[in-house]
């Protein structure tokens, strides 16, 4: 009976913890006047950037960035905060729609820079690294490899470079190039996963 | 290495890169086939390690944030206020169902509605003289449209005739069909079969069905229980009643009259 009470009010905690770092897919599931407009101020900077990554067409890259700021208005009310956080549902919507967006297209990615406007983006930043610490636990991860494997995610993941073109890059196979990147993500996952467990846990004894 | 973990490996190899990148059609094809032998795993495994890596990037260097022109944030914002108008004129339609009184009104207009379309339509599906209408819907609808001429395998069937018409974008179609003898529902029923070498090693389930007339053709709609990549053959088999997964009974009409190639290697006088 113990017991129970006391998982009931760990649960309580969690809930409250959670809740206190989602607001606006939350807010935007409710329709709360204005929460479109703060989901672009928050993260129109994140989408606008990792679409950048994919679609080297100025007009593409508007076009799909609408369709994934309103793919996210949509998919607001199956948000699960005890599943993912925020940030990483929006950037989970986002990349889906911009290698589905690519596909569609059929275009590579160009190298083609566009001009950048870094004016606010602390601001950004600074509101994102508060709220979210799943972003901290998964660079704990990444941390985690080794230089190589880091150069390698830093080709796929963040300059979005495709397997074969890393391979031309590194001078190394295009099958080893798929299976460390198969590795390095098995290995981000299965570490972060077991940060995020200790994570709660550590929450949990602090109350 | 054993085979199985070869298998494995490839598939997550797939996963990661569809994480990353757009796959090629033989891949995403590949892919679907070895999720098919390995269910535990889903198209979205690496999706959410990607995304928060990712996302990790922009938050913790500065640099590689670029902020979003506001000419986007205006286009953006003017996308949304049309799509919200849409979806307030749908809730106002879900509200009208919420007022019980409306919503009992149109509810008894469309059932005596729908009965008579029922009744005026009760034979739509199978009746052959609305063959040009569904041909001219399905060809409305798609552009891939294909047909074959049955074909039958025995000098049994000799007597049989008629198509499948098929759309592997709309992933539907139906088959038309004259000749079959009349079937004892309770005792077998035709099953339709699917032959998509380059998605599936095993035929597709299309549906099963029963001729209840031999005077008049008869149209029936396939209804595939997988999803179909490219459709390079259809077959029709007598089976248990309820049909079966894989069949080993012999195949009764084909089209079209050759079995297509197969890299699977699958026997040719069974399914």
């Amino acid at each position: 009976m113990g017991s129970s009470v006391k998982n009931l009010d760990l649960s309580k905690k969690k809930e409250r913890s959670v809740n206190k770092t989602v607001v606006i897919l939350d807010l935007i599931a409710k329709n709360h006047p204005g929460s479109f407009e703060m989901l672009i101020e928050k993260y129109g900077n994140l989408v606008w950037s990792i679409g950048k990554k994919f679609l080297g067409n100025q007009s593409d890259l508007e076009d799909a960035v609408q369709e994934v700021m309103i793919a996210i208005w949509k998919s607001a009310d199956k948000f699960d905060p005890n599943k993912a956080s925020e940030i990483t549902f929006i950037s989970m919507i986002a990349r889906r729609r911009f290698i589905d967006y690519l596909r569609k297209i059929t275009k590579h990615k160009s190298e083609d820079s566009m001009d950048d406007d870094n004016n606010n983006i602390h601001l950004y930043k600074e509101s994102l690294l508060n709220e979210e610490t799943d972003l901290a636990l998964v660079k704990s991860a990444i941390e985690e490899l080794d230089t190589d494997d880091q150069e390698l995610l830093n080709l796929s993941v963040y300059q979005g470079y495709s397997h074969s073109e890393i391979s031309e890059i590194l001078n190394i196979p295009l099958g080893t190039v798929k299976t460390r990147i198969r590795r390095n993500l098995m290995k981000l996952k299965d570490t972060f996963a077991t940060n995020k467990k200790q994570s709660t846990v550590i929450q949990f004894k602090n109350g | 290495m054993d085979r199985e973990k070869e298998k494995l490996e490839q598939l997550l190899d797939l996963l990661a890169m569809r994480s990353l990148m757009p796959l090629s059609h033989t891949e995403e094809l590949e892919m679907n086939h070895l999720l098919d032998e390995f269910p535990e795993y889903t198209p979205d495994y690496f999706e959410s390690t990607a995304a928060i890596a990712d996302a990790s990037l922009y938050v913790h260097d500065i640099n590689n944030l670029s902020s979003m022109p506001d000419s986007v944030k205006s286009k953006i914002l003017g996308k949304f206020n049309s799509e919200r108008k849409e979806s307030v004129a749908l809730k106002i339609f879900k509200n009208f169902f919420n007022a019980p009184r409306m919503a009992w009104a149109l509810t008894c207009m469309l059932a005596i509605g729908t009965s008579i379309s029922m009744i005026e339509f009760r034979n739509y599906e199978s009746n052959y003289r609305n063959l040009p209408v569904k041909k001219a819907v399905l060809e409305f609808a798609s552009d891939d449209l294909i047909e074959y001429n049955w074909f039958a395998q025995t000098d049994e069937f000799c007597d049989c005739s008629g198509s499948v018409i098929w759309s592997d974008d709309g992933q539907r179609g139906f088959i038309t069909l004259a000749g079959l003898p009349m079937n004892d529902p309770t005792q077998n029923q035709y099953q339709i079969w699917i032959v998509d070498p380059n998605m599936h090693a095993n035929p597709v389930d299309g549906g099963v069905f029963d001729i209840i007339t031999a005077d008049a053709p008869t149209i029936i709609p396939i209804n595939p229980k997988l999803p179909i990549d490219r459709a390079k053959g259809f077959a029709i088999t007598l089976e248990q009643p309820g049909g079966v997964v894989i069949s080993e009974q012999p195949l009764i009409l084909t089209a079209p009259k050759e079995r297509p190639e197969s890299s699977y290697g699958i026997t040719q006088t069974t399914i």
